[in-house]
């Protein structure tokens, strides 16, 4: 099949469950945006402590990054949220200024950041690393100030790939409808890749789906899966799972829980992740297990866990899928 | 008995990174000059060899490259080591088929140098 036969045959299915798969997988590159952001702060941080030489080109090339890998986490916003944009793209104007009047301007000039050092290129990073996270620069006013406000946006409006959050049967309605609900479980699964070509014909087991992290997640849930499955199914079902071979997507159906997972598992330790999003009310000590950085905000809580070992992750992933669905 | 102090040179035109490393590779009681331009090193060479040269590859008027061919034209012995700065693999491969001892890239501490020279040093020495 040519890729315009794909196409054609993608365009004539259903485009919600479409809709959702795409939202999905623009949330995972929203996502690998912020962890490329987070990977350059403690970079920078790594040289500012660590005694290295390092030049101008170094601190410049550093903010270049921020900024351009800035405007890919706004660009995906707007993608996931399009009435995001327009307030998103007015602070990202401010954050480019901020790093043009950094390059060009006076190291130092962030008066707040003393450096260890008087050479300029080190008073420069300092400098660089208070805007990026400055503990005593105005939250709206830094790079991680500006991601949080980015997250606020796409999980406040879109916490399950662009259907609002608050529409729940709606939500319920679409995935009923889209024959997707396992026959094991009481959870909806999707393949991302194929059921946004075509829905699925039959209902379908957990074992038909090769992914990974689904595996993980359900590895100490399957003993009790007649009382899961009966007691979700009785109560409505609970979640909604987006799946391929390394990727998982878990959302809440329940409309007082609001709960995300997002993970990759493809076994290669520097890229696979965990990262939730929880309502305030979410107990996180009681479901994850320990090694997540956990961050409250007044909209909710973020947790994640960064460059996982494959045993790490499958561990992870086998001690919340027991605490969340058992 | 105790052996002689190396002679290096630093070479770099970002002030910073002389200014960086004279210090912490002075530490061992080696004998370190430092450079921001080609011209003026390669006119000191001329007055007095160095045991070791480090050089930045990208240098306006005279780089990198031009100053490895110079050095070891002069002077067969001397170890040149190439610091090398960002996506500049090919040109720091390029360095080491004309002869330079070693490369390091940027952003880099003075120990991984430190590891560098004393490699060379055991050459120089044998």
């Amino acid at each position: 099949m040519t890729i315009l036969e794909k196409l054609k045959k993608i365009s004539h299915k259903e485009p919600r469950i479409r809709h959702f798969c795409i939202q999905t997988i623009r949330f995972k590159k929203f996502l690998e945006n912020a962890r490329a952001l987070l990977d350059l702060f403690d970079d920078g941080h790594e040289k500012v402590l660590g005694e290295y030489i390092f030049d101008r080109h170094y601190v410049v090339s550093l903010i270049d990054g921020v900024v351009e890998r800035l405007g890919m986490m706004v660009y995906d916003a707007c993608v996931l949220v399009p009435k995001s944009g327009e307030g998103l793209y007015v602070t990202y104007d401010k954050h480019k200024l901020t790093a043009g009047n950094l390059i060009g301007g006076t190291p130092g000039s962030l008066a707040s950041a003393p450096s260890a050092s008087d050479d300029p290129e080190y008073q420069l990073l300092s400098d660089v690393l208070q805007w990026f996270n400055g503990k005593h620069a105005p939250d709206d006013t830094t790079v991680m100030g500006f991601m949080k406000q980015i997250f606020f946006s796409v999980i406040q409006f879109d916490a399950i790939g662009g259907i609002e959050s608050m529409d729940v049967m709606k939500t319920r309605a679409l995935f009923e409808n889209s024959g997707v609900a396992a026959t094991d479980m009481g959870i909806y699964l999707v393949d991302l890749w194929k059921d946004a070509q075509a829905l699925p014909e039959e209902r379908r087991s957990i074992n038909d789906f090769n992914s990974i992290p689904l595996k993980h997640l359900l590895m100490d849930v399957s003993g009790k899966e007649a009382k899961t499955g009966s007691e979700n199914i009785q109560n409505g079902v609970a979640w909604v799972a987006a799946v391929s071979e390394y990727q998982l997507s878990l959302n809440s159906l329940k409309p007082d829980f609001q709960f995300r997972l997002e993970t990759l598992a493809s076994g290669y330790e520097h890229s696979d992740f965990i990262f939730i999003f929880a309502d305030k009310s979410a107990i996180l000590d009681k479901i994850l297990p320990a090694g997540f950085h956990i961050e409250s905000t007044d909209y909710g809580q973020f947790a994640w866990y960064l460059d996982m070992s494959a045993k790490n992750i499958e561990d992870s992933l086998m001690i919340i899928g027991r605490n969340l669905l058992s | 008995m105790s052996e002689q102090p190396l002679k290096i040179m630093v070479i770099d035109d970002e002030n910073i990174v002389g200014k960086r490393l004279k210090p912490a590779l002075e530490k061992t009681g080696d004998i370190v000059e430092t450079f921001v331009d080609g011209e003026t090193a390669l006119a000191r060479f001329e007055q007095e060899p160095f045991d070791i040269v480090v050089t930045d590859i990208r240098m306006e008027k005279i780089d990198g490259i031009e100053i490895l061919e110079q050095i070891l034209a002069k002077s067969g012995r001397t170890k040149v080591i190439i610091i090398t700065g960002y996506a500049t693999v090919e040109i720091a491969r390029e360095a080491l088929s004309k002869g330079a001892f070693d490369f390091i890239a940027k952003p880099f501490k003075p120990a991984d140098l430190r590891v560098i020279i004393e490699r060379a040093t055991k050459e120089l020495r044998s």
